[in-house]
C-alpha cells in the first residue's frame, strides 16, 4: 500500500536550541522530492526527527503518514509502519553481523517475532525468517548492488569504507521495503561507479515498491542519476523555495549565495 | 591400557570406569578423611602423602582476608564454609542417554567430539573415547583411575604450578588434601585430535562440598582442544573448591574451553592456571555463567621464549549473582606474548569483579603482553574493574585497558530504525559485545547453545527463578 508523507509546521528542538523553524512538506508516492540546502541549515536534524530519534524534541507541528500522526511512535514503529532512512553516518554496530542484523530487521518488518508470539512459539529462531529462505533472498539483493556475499558475516559497518555504508543502507532498504525513503546525503563518500550503482538500485526500488522518496543532499550531483519532480531549497530550518527539476540546476550553477538575497532569510 | 573396544577407554560400557570401590562414602572435612579417600580409591602412597601434607597445610592456613587485594570485594563471610562434608556416590557407568537432560543437554553430539567423560557428584558415571584416538595414547578419564594407569606421570606434574599448590590458599589446601572426582587429560608426544574431548563435571546430591581437581598434560608438539563443563543442582547454599592445571611442553597447542553453568546457590573458588613450555600456544575461553558467588583466579605462566596465550572470557551476571576473577599473565621469558579479553554483561543487582595482572620478568625483553576488560552495565549492576602492569624489563610492548559502559543509543536508534524493537535490539548489542568471545568457543552447536542463553539471560525475569 503507498503512502503519502506529510510534514505540517514542523518545529523541533535539539539541546534547546530550535533548529527546525516551521517545515511543511508533502510526498506522495512515487514522488521524488529533492531536498537541497547548505550545510548547518538543518536538513539532518529533519532527517533524523522524521525517524523519531530522542534527541530531537518536536515542539510544534505535525508528522503524517497516511492521515496518522508520527510523533508518537518509537523509531522502530515508524519503520514498520514504512518509513525508512539511509542515514548519512550509518554507526558500526560490533559483534553484530550483517547478516544477523538484516534477518532480524526483515523478521520484525514482516511481523515474524508478533506470528511467533501469538503462538506461543519459543523455539530459538521461532521469531525470524527460515534462514534459507532469506539467504536466497539476500543473495539476489548483494549480487544487484555488487557487493560481495562476504560482506555478511562482516560485523555491521564496522570497518566499512564510506562507499560500502552507503550500499549496505541501499541493501537495507531493499529487504526492507519502505514506502517511504528518505536519503540523507546518500551521495557522499561515494565515487562515480558506486554513485551510479546505488541510484540504480534506488530507482528500481522506486519503481518495484512505488515509495515516495525524499532526497536530501548538498549537491547537484546525485539528482544526475536520481530525478527529482520536486526540488526544495532548505535554508536556516525552512523549506523557503519549490520549483521543478531546473532548481537543482541553479543551485548548482550558482550556488546558495543568491537564496539569501531574493528570499531574505 | 590394554585392548580398546571401538568407543571405549578399556572400561566397558557396564562397568565402573570411576571409583575402584562401589559403596557410598560420605565423610566430615577431618584428617581422618585423607586417609578414608586414600583407602576408598587404593592409592599410591605418594598421593597418600601429598594429601596428608596438604590437610596439615590447610589446618595451619586461615581463611583468606578481605584485606588480601584479591578478596577484597568478595564476601567470602557468605560462602558456606563450616561444618562441611564430602560424599562420594559412585554409579554404575551409564548409557550416555540416561544421564539426566539437564546435563545431557548441553553435551555436544557425541559424533562431533573425540572423547567424553562425565562426572555426577565426585564420580564418573560415562566416559569414551575414539579408538583412533585413543590409540595415539590420548586419555579423556578418572582422574583417580588414572592414578593407576598414568600413576608416574600424574606425580610428575600434581600441583607443579604457580598458583596450583597447595600452599596457595586454603581453598586450594582443601582441595589438594580432599580433592575427589577429577579430569585427566592426558595427549602424549606429537599426538593429536581432530575433534575436541569433552568433560563435564556435575553436582546434583545435596550437603557436599565439590572438590574436582583437573590436571591435563600436552605433550612435546601435541594438540588439544578440552571444553570442560560445570553443571549443578543445589537446594541450600554449596561449596567449591576446584583446581584446574595445564601443563603445556614445548610447541604444544592448547584450546580449552572453560564453562561455568554452576546452579543457584553455589558458592565456588577455582584455581586454573596454565603453564607453558617454548613455542607452546593456548587458547583459553573462559565462560562464567552461574553460581551465586564465583572466585576465579585464572593464571597463564610463559615459561619460555615463543609461548604464547590468549585468555578470553565473558560472564554475564544477573540478579544477586557476584563474579569476581583474578587473571594473571606472567612473562617468565624474553619473546612471549599474551593477550587477555574479558567481557562482562551485569544486569539487575549483580556484581563483577576484574582484577587483573600482567607481569613482565626482568630479561623477558621482547615481550608483549595486553589486556582489556570491558563491561556492559543493564540495571544497577556494579562492575569493578581493577587493570594492572608490573613490568621489570624495558623492551616491551605492553597495555591495558578497562571499560564500564551502558548501551549505545546511537546503535539503538539505528537498530530500531530498521523496526528491530527496543527489546530486541538491546538484546542484539549485549549479544553482539559477547560474540568475539563467543566466536573462540569450539563447536558450532556449543556456541549457538551459548547464544542462546545469553539471549535467555537477558530476557530471563530479575526477581524469579532463573
Amino acid at each position: 500500500m503507498a503512502q503519502t508523507l506529510e510534514i505540517r509546521d514542523l518545529r523541533v528542538r535539539v539541546e534547546g536550541k530550535e533548529i527546525l523553524k516551521g517545515v511543511t512538506l508533502t510526498v506522495r508516492p512515487g514522488e521524488t522530492h529533492a531536498l537541497m540546502g547548505p550545510n548547518g541549515s538543518g536538513k539532518s536534524t529533519l532527517s533524523y526527527t522524521l525517524m523519531g530519534h530522542p534527541k530531537y524534541e518536536v515542539v510544534d507541528g505535525d508528522i503524517l503518514l497516511n492521515g496518522e500522526s508520527l510523533l508518537e511512535l518509537s523509531p522502530d514503529e515508524r519503520a514498520r509502519r514504512g518509513l525508512f532512512l539511509a542515514m548519512q553516518y550509518p554507526v558500526s554496530v560490533p559483534g553484530v553481523t550483517l547478516y544477523t542484523f538484516l534477518r532480524t530487521a526483515a523478521s520484525a518488518m514482516r511481523g515474524y517475532g508478533e506470528t511467533a508470539r501469538r503462538n506461543g512459539d519459543q523455539r530459538l529462531h521461532a521469531h525470524l525468517i527460515p534462514a534459507r529462505e532469506f539467504r536466497q533472498e539476500v543473495n539476489a539483493e548483494i549480487s544487484k548492488l555488487k557487493m560481495d556475499q562476504t560482506f555478511l558475516n562482516r560485523y555491521l559497518n564496522e570497518g566499512f569504507s564510506g562507499g560500502e555504508k552507503k550500499r549496505a543502507e541501499i541493501l537495507q532498504m531493499a529487504l526492507l521495503k519502505p514506502r517511504i525513503a528518505i536519503l540523507d546525503e546518500t551521495d557522499s563518500g561515494l565515487d562515480i561507479d558506486a554513485l551510479r550503482i546505488v541510484s540504480e538500485g534506488v530507482n528500481h526500488l522506486q519503481t518495484e515498491l512505488g515509495m515516495g522518496l525524499l532526497v536530501i543532499t548538498h549537491y547537484q550531483r546525485l539528482l544526475n542519476y536520481i530525478h527529482p519532480e520536486h526540488v526544495h531549497i532548505f535554508y536556516n530550518g525552512r523549506v523557503v523555495h519549490s520549483a521543478g527539476p531546473e532548481l537543482g540546476e541553479k543551485l548548482e550553477a550558482q550556488g546558495y549565495d543568491w537564496v539569501q538575497a531574493e528570499f531574505g532569510v | 591400557m590394554g585392548k580398546l573396544d571401538q568407543r571405549n577407554n578399556g572400561y566397558g560400557p557396564n562397568g565402573n570406569g570411576g571409583a575402584a570401590r562401589e559403596e557410598m562414602l560420605t565423610l566430615e572435612v577431618n584428617a581422618a578423611a585423607v586417609e578414608a579417600l586414600s583407602d576408598y580409591y587404593d592409592e599410591p602412597a605418594w598421593m597418600r602423602a601429598a594429601r596428608r601434607d596438604a590437610w596439615a597445610l590447610y589446618e595451619r592456613m586461615d581463611w583468606p582476608h578481605t584485606k588480601e587485594e584479591a578478596w577484597r570485594r568478595l564476601p567470602l563471610a557468605r560462602y558456606p564454609l563450616a561444618n562441611r562434608q564430602i560424599a562420594v556416590a559412585p554409579k554404575p557407568l551409564h548409557a550416555l542417554r540416561a544421564l539426566p537432560a539437564c546435563w545431557l543437554s548441553p553435551l555436544a553430539p557425541q559424533t562431533q567430539v573425540s572423547g567424553i567423560v562425565v562426572h555426577q557428584n565426585g564420580a564418573v558415571v560415562y566416559q569414551d573415547i575414539e579408538a583412533q584416538v585413543a590409540k595415539q595414547g590420548i586419555v579423556v578419564m578418572d582422574l583417580h583411575a588414572a592414578l593407576r594407569t598414568h600413576g608416574d606421570l600424574i606425580r610428575q606434574y600434581w600441583m607443579q604450578g604457580s598458583i596450583t599448590r597447595p600452599d596457595f590458599n586454603k581453598f586450594t589446601a582443601l582441595n589438594a588434601a580432599l580433592w575427589h572426582g577429577g579430569t585427566f587429560v592426558y595427549v602424549p608426544e606429537g599426538a593429536r585430535t581432530l575433534r575436541p574431548l569433552q568433560a563435564m563435571v556435575g553436582y546434583d546430591d545435596q550437603g557436599s562440598t565439590g572438590l574436582h581437581h583437573t590436571l591435563i598434560v600436552v605433550e612435546k608438539g601435541a594438540r588439544l582442544t578440552l571444553i570442560q563443563d560445570r553443571r549443578s543442582l543445589e537446594f541450600l547454599p554449596e561449596l567449591s573448591s576446584e583446581i584446574v592445571e595445564i601443563y603445556a611442553d614445548e610447541g604444544a597447542w592448547v584450546r580449552y574451553a572453560s564453562l561455568q553453568h554452576w546452579g543457584e546457590q553455589r558458592h565456588s573458588v577455582s584455581v586454573q592456571n596454565a603453564r607453558l613450555a617454548r613455542d607452546a600456544h593456548l587458547l583459553w575461553v573462559n565462560v562464567a555463567l552461574g553460581g551465586q558467588i564465583t572466585k576465579d583466579f585464572l593464571r597463564t605462566d610463559l615459561l619460555a621464549p615463543g609461548a604464547r596465550g590468549v585468555m578470553q572470557g565473558l560472564a554475564f551476571a544477573t540478579r544477586e549473582q557476584i563474579i569476581d576473577q583474578s587473571t594473571y599473565q606472567l612473562h617468565q621469558a624474553p619473546d612471549t606474548h599474551s593477550d587477555l579479553l574479558f567481557r562482562n554483561v551485569l544486569r539487575d543487582q549483580a556484581k563483577t569483579v576484574f582484577y587483573g595482572m600482567i607481569r613482565v620478568d626482568p630479561g623477558a625483553q621482547g615481550t608483549q603482553g595486553y589486556q582489556a576488560n570491558n563491561n556492559l552495565l543493564l540495571g544497577k549492576a556494579r562492575a569493578h574493574a581493577i587493570p594492572g602492569l608490573e613490568i621489570a624489563a624495558n623492551d616491551v610492548r605492553c597495555s591495558h585497558g578497562a571499560t564500564v559502559s551502558r548501551l549505545d543509543e546511537e546503535q539503538l536508534f539505528y537498530l530500531q530504525a530498521r523496526g528491530i524493537a527496543r527489546y530486541d535490539a538491546e538484546q542484539l548489542l549485549v549479544q553482539g559485545f559477547l560474540r568475539p568471545i563467543i566466536e573462540r568457543v569450539p563447536l558450532a552447536c556449543m556456541r549457538d547453545g551459548l547464544d542462546e542463553e545469553i539471549a535467555q539471560r537477558f530476557r530471563g525475569p530479575s526477581a524469579s527463578a532463573q
